[in-house]
């Protein structure tokens, strides 16, 4: 809570931003006098700044967690920043993380993790601590705490897992049939069923069957591929499964050829051609969920279908991570852990959000199994499929921007599955021979 | 410090402000003129539209900004968009920071290259030739060509993310010297001598001779530095990640709403943002168009 | 803007050395340590902030330096030769030259045209047109950008309402591969022409009086006043300002960046070279390898300033 400020003799290498601010605040006179920063900054509190990437409806659902974080904790100078998804965000954060004075927590994609300096701008997490709050790999999701874990230590404090999952509309599916008698949309389990299915909504809607993020189409590959049993090895000689690849990259490219799904459906386009009805199915992350809620549409989700077997669906997972700091700040950093351990515990907001919390205590509650659709896609989080390992793999890192670059010529029909194959194992390759900056 | 620079920056038009707009020139009537003038407006409003969307945007209410078909007038003007953004805060901070940014890179580029000027133009030291050369050849290296040493060398001295940090390689302008001393070496000698003969130091004849004498460039490399460093991007989005020291457009740049895009906001945010150094041309245009030309040309 | 300004100074310097200076201190010179102190202050600056990141960046572009690693090694030409066979290096210099190509002419010859315009205006109407031009310079980068991508918005931004009223169908500019640079490019132009129109307008206004009245006696016209007056006599002008746009233009970024979120816009259509070197070295944490693109740039900086002084001197010879 105090955070005291001895001004050393001498001139400070770094002038102090709050006494600069003090400085051009009394130099400046009365212009800005009352308003917001300056009289937080001159206060006692503990500060702590939270980093992170959501917009639209997971900040909405963060804002009113902070909201009442803030309610609770008044000692604490909570101050969050919200960036861009993806690059810049990133960018920002190994940027601040570098600077080791910008921010105290931040989001992180788990799957990022290796490929952003764990150890030299990642902290480790101090686990007592967080044990403290009651917050150990028994209350948390065991998959994803050992996805946080390297070497031993653990490095973020997962939040949530998010995977691609299916949704249908539940009108148009009844009338296609394809509902069973608990009103839940059938098992596939296999490419025959998938067809038949996809053919029956088609029917019903008169264009579409099913429609997926054509232009990020790692997703549903990466599931496909890991549901074949393939894995990718991203060291070395580049080590893929040709058979399975073009196994699951054939179905794509069936699904658009037959004229069951879109040839080209981007990720704004994807949820609105299942809203409006021009595909009775979607395959599509579940983040979707808040969206569609709110247009009041009558739908229901369950898991990625196991076409290949187990209904494996990829996924990654929001963790909150500590920076490396310049100066050592126990303070914040208690402040820091204490607050992660928080949004854990209150995850079931976050859930509304369709993403699954990692915590336990939460998912396994009468609240979240009173959720509605959530509950039906709950046990897909205890085995999400995570990215293949690698510094340029993960959520918005190279390896999937050049997947979905390449495998969306698939769905278009300008490539052939195996051509798309050829072009992505040479990028690939080409990212593995690339020095890797961790 | 912060009226100091300003001061000595808008002392040269003495009877400021376009209140007394001495007619520079006057106009003939021509048969052309007609035509030139009906041109040089058109271009004109061509010009101002984007301002005057952005402001009209701005004062609309959130949901009649997307309205399609577009419409120009708010249906319900209100400022409800400025309300906010002001209440959030940050924009202030930001506003307060680049405040607090242009003025110490422009009092340490004023400071730090009078003196240099004043140097290599009144005085004789070993090593001087070699030295201004030095400073001239470093005017052909881009900024941007450094980003990425530099950066790696703030992290090492621990500047990221403090005002140090986003200020002082701005200050690095060798241009400013090689401006200065030119109007440096225009001032007769007779008068330094003089104060020489009557026992002045350098400094004496600095602050007493030389500065009196160069107001107006004075003011030009101070206008200049100033509207550099208030809307310079690339450096300041480099050094700051820490939103709380952010310049107007580095904040503006990178900082999002947790909300979304409220479009209303955003433009009431750009008017707020834009607004200080185009109020300060409207009041000074003068010196400031002399500051961009003297300082650009030269 | 940073951009403009601070290319504003690099040339402008050079093509002026001929002042009338004298010689300071002759032989009267006192040779003193006075002279030394004054110019300390900005040496330290000067070694700390240039000379020291520029060398500094050279000795990275030989080593494996990363943001998220502690230590580096000495990698040889590694990075070099990596460099001139990666294609993204070469792309984005291509979008940085042709966005030099889409920019310079219509800088130039606007500020040209809106000088000729203005420049005998009557003080009132003066006022407002020099304001009219010139205020969009005057703005942050990042409320151009946001003005600009609002007023570009397919569904309900100004630009494609204004074509819709004459019957084109609506354009995506920032999202179409062929033409998000273009739309880079009339943004830079409305934002950044107005530097170069006072430039032009300090240069008429610098022309005496004498010399037209004089033409005018002889009995030549307006036009011809125009093409054997006025335009021989911005030759000078217009070198510089040809000089300092293209140089400008090849330090595209900001505008760039901000317009496409960081993402170099579809298929990099709007990635420069500068926005290479920020996400080889900040995104892709690879400081060696960052640092060598930024020698290239450099490289690039100074032959076309070079190659530009040759051109020009050479036909101010000839003239």
């Amino acid at each position: 809570m105090r955070r005291r400020h001895t001004p050393g003799p001498g001139p400070a290498p770094a002038l102090g931003r709050r006494a600069f601010l003090a400085g051009g605040l009394a130099a400046a006179g009365t212009v800005l006098a009352g308003c917001g920063p300056a009289d937080t900054v001159l206060t006692d509190r503990q500060r702590l700044r939270q980093w992170n990437l959501f917009t639209g409806g997971d900040g909405a659902r963060m804002v009113e967690m902070h909201t009442a974080y803030r309610k609770q904790h008044p000692g604490i100078d909570f101050q969050p920043s919200t960036f861009q998804w993806g690059n810049p965000y990133y960018t920002k954060f190994t940027m601040g993380a570098a600077g080791g004075r910008a921010f105290d927590i931040a989001t992180l994609h788990v799957s990022r993790l290796r490929g952003l300096g764990v150890g030299t701008l990642i902290s480790p997490v101090p686990t007592d601590l967080l044990a403290q709050h009651g917050i150990t790999r028994d209350t948390v999701f065991s998959n994803i705490w050992d996805k946080c874990t390297i070497d031993g230590e653990l490095y973020a404090i997962p939040l949530d897992t998010h995977l691609i999952v299916t949704y249908y509309n539940r009108p148009v599916c009844e009338e296609a049939g394809v509902l069973d008698s608990d009103g839940e949309l059938v098992e596939i389990n296999d490419e025959d069923d998938l067809f038949e299915v996809c053919a029956a909504v088609k029917e019903v809607t008169g264009q579409f069957g099913v429609v997926t993020d054509t232009t990020h189409a790692w997703r549903p590959f990466w599931s496909l591929y890991r549901q074949l049993g393939g894995e990718l090895r991203l060291e070395g000689e580049l080590g893929i499964d040709d058979d399975k690849a073009l196994r699951a990259l054939d179905l794509l490219r069936r699904l658009s050829a037959e004229g069951l799904a879109p040839k080209a459906s981007d990720g704004a386009a994807t949820p609105a051609n299942f809203q409006n009805g021009i595909a009775g199915l979607m395959l599509s992350g579940n983040w979707e969920l808040p969206t569609l809620k709110d247009a009041g549409m009558a739908f229901g989700m369950r898991p990625f279908p196991g076409i290949y077997g187990e209904e494996l669906g990829q996924g990654d997972s929001h963790c909150f991570v500590l920076p490396v700091r310049r100066e050592p700040d126990e303070d914040a950093v208690a402040a820091a852990v204490e607050y992660a351990a928080w949004m854990l515990k209150n995850s079931i907001t976050w859930a509304g959000g369709g993403h699954i919390p990692a915590y336990t205590p939460v998912t396994e509650s009468q609240e979240y199994a009173d959720l509605q659709p959530q509950a039906n896609y709950r046990h897909a989080a205890e085995d999400v499929q995570f990215d293949p390992q690698a510094w340029f793999s993960g959520s918005a890192a190279q390896l999937q921007a050049d997947a979905g670059a390449i495998f969306t010529g698939v769905h278009t029909g300008a490539v052939t599955p195996e051509t798309a194959l050829d072009r992505f194992k040479r990028a690939a390759q080409n990212l593995i021979d690339t020095p890797s900056p961790v | 410090m912060t009226t100091a620079t300003l001061t000595t920056a808008e002392r040269p038009g003495t009877p400021a402000g376009p209140a007394s707009p001495q007619p520079r020139r006057r106009f003939k009537v021509t048969p052309g003129g007609a035509a030139i003038a009906v041109l040089a407006l058109f271009l004109a409003v061509v010009w101002l539209m984007p301002l005057v969307w952005a402001v009209l945007t701005s004062l609309k209410p959130e949901p009649e900004t997307t309205a399609v078909p577009v419409r120009w007038l708010p249906l319900e003007p209100t400022f409800q968009a400025y309300r906010t953004v002001i209440a959030q805060g940050e924009l202030m901070q930001w506003l307060m920071n680049s405040v607090i940014v242009s003025v110490l890179v422009t009092a340490l580029t004023l400071v730090t290259c009078v003196m240099a000027a004043y140097a290599f133009s009144k005085t004789e030291f070993w090593g001087r030739k070699w030295l201004f050369a030095l400073f001239i050849a470093g005017i052909l290296v881009p900024p941007q060509a450094l980003i990425v040493p530099l950066f790696d060398e703030m992290t090492f001295l621990g500047l990221v993310d403090t005002y140090w940090g986003v200020a002082l390689p701005q200050v690095v302008a060798p241009v400013m010297i090689f401006i200065l001393k030119r109007f440096f070496d225009a001032i007769p000698r007779d008068y330094e001598e003089a104060a020489r003969i009557d026992g002045a130091g350098h400094l004496r004849v600095l602050w007493n001779v030389v500065l009196p004498m160069s107001v107006p460039i004075l003011a030009a490399v101070g206008i200049f530095t100033f509207v550099q460093a208030w809307n310079n991007f690339l450096w300041p989005f480099v050094a700051t990640t820490d939103p709380a020291l952010m310049t107007v457009p580095v904040g503006l740049g990178t900082v999002q709403s947790a909300y979304g895009i409220l479009y209303a906001q955003q433009m009431a945010a750009s008017v707020l943002g834009a607004l200080p150094l185009i109020v300060v041309f409207m009041l000074f245009q003068r010196q400031v168009v002399r500051g961009v030309t003297d300082a650009g040309l030269k | 803007m940073t951009l403009h300004a601070n290319t504003a100074e690099t040339p402008a310097a050079a093509p002026a050395p001929r002042s009338s200076s004298p010689p300071p201190a002759r032989g009267t010179a006192r040779r003193s340590a006075a002279g030394l102190w004054f110019v300390l202050p900005f040496t330290v600056l000067f070694a700390a902030f240039l000379v020291w990141p520029l060398i500094a960046g050279l000795w990275a572009s030989f080593t494996d330096r990363s943001l998220a690693k502690e230590e580096s090694s000495f990698v040889g030409l590694a990075n070099w030769i990596e460099m001139f066979g990666d294609p993204a290096v070469w792309q984005s210099l291509w979008v940085t030259l042709l966005f030099t190509l889409f920019t310079t002419p219509p800088l130039v010859a606007i500020a040209l045209a809106m000088a000729l315009l203005t420049h005998r205006a009557t003080a009132r109407i003066g006022w407002f047109l020099r304001f009219s031009y010139f205020a969009p310079f005057l703005m942050p980068v990042a409320v151009v950008t946001l003005i600009w991508e609002w007023m570009y918005q397919p569904g309900f931004g100004m630009i494609n309402g204004l074509l819709a009223t004459v019957g084109i169908p609506g354009v995506s500019w920032l999202t179409d591969e062929n033409t998000v640079l273009l739309a880079i490019a009339i943004t830079t132009v409305w934002w950044t022409v107005g530097f170069n129109y006072l430039l032009y307008l300090a240069a008429l206004q610098g022309i005496p009086r004498y010399v037209y009245e004089a033409a005018a006696l002889d009995g030549a016209g307006a036009w011809r006043r125009f093409t054997s007056i006025t335009l021989p006599l911005l030759r000078r002008t217009t070198a510089l300002i040809v000089l300092l746009q293209m140089v400008a233009s090849l330090k595209l970024f900001d505008q760039a960046y901000l317009m496409t979120n960081g993402s170099g816009g579809p298929n990099y259509a709007a990635r420069p070279i500068i926005g290479y070197v920020f996400e080889t070295g900040f995104t892709g944490l690879r400081i060696g390898y960052a640092s060598a693109i930024s020698y290239l740039f450099f490289a690039v900086i100074i032959i076309v300033s070079v190659l530009q002084l040759r051109l020009f001197s050479r036909k101010e010879d000839a003239a």
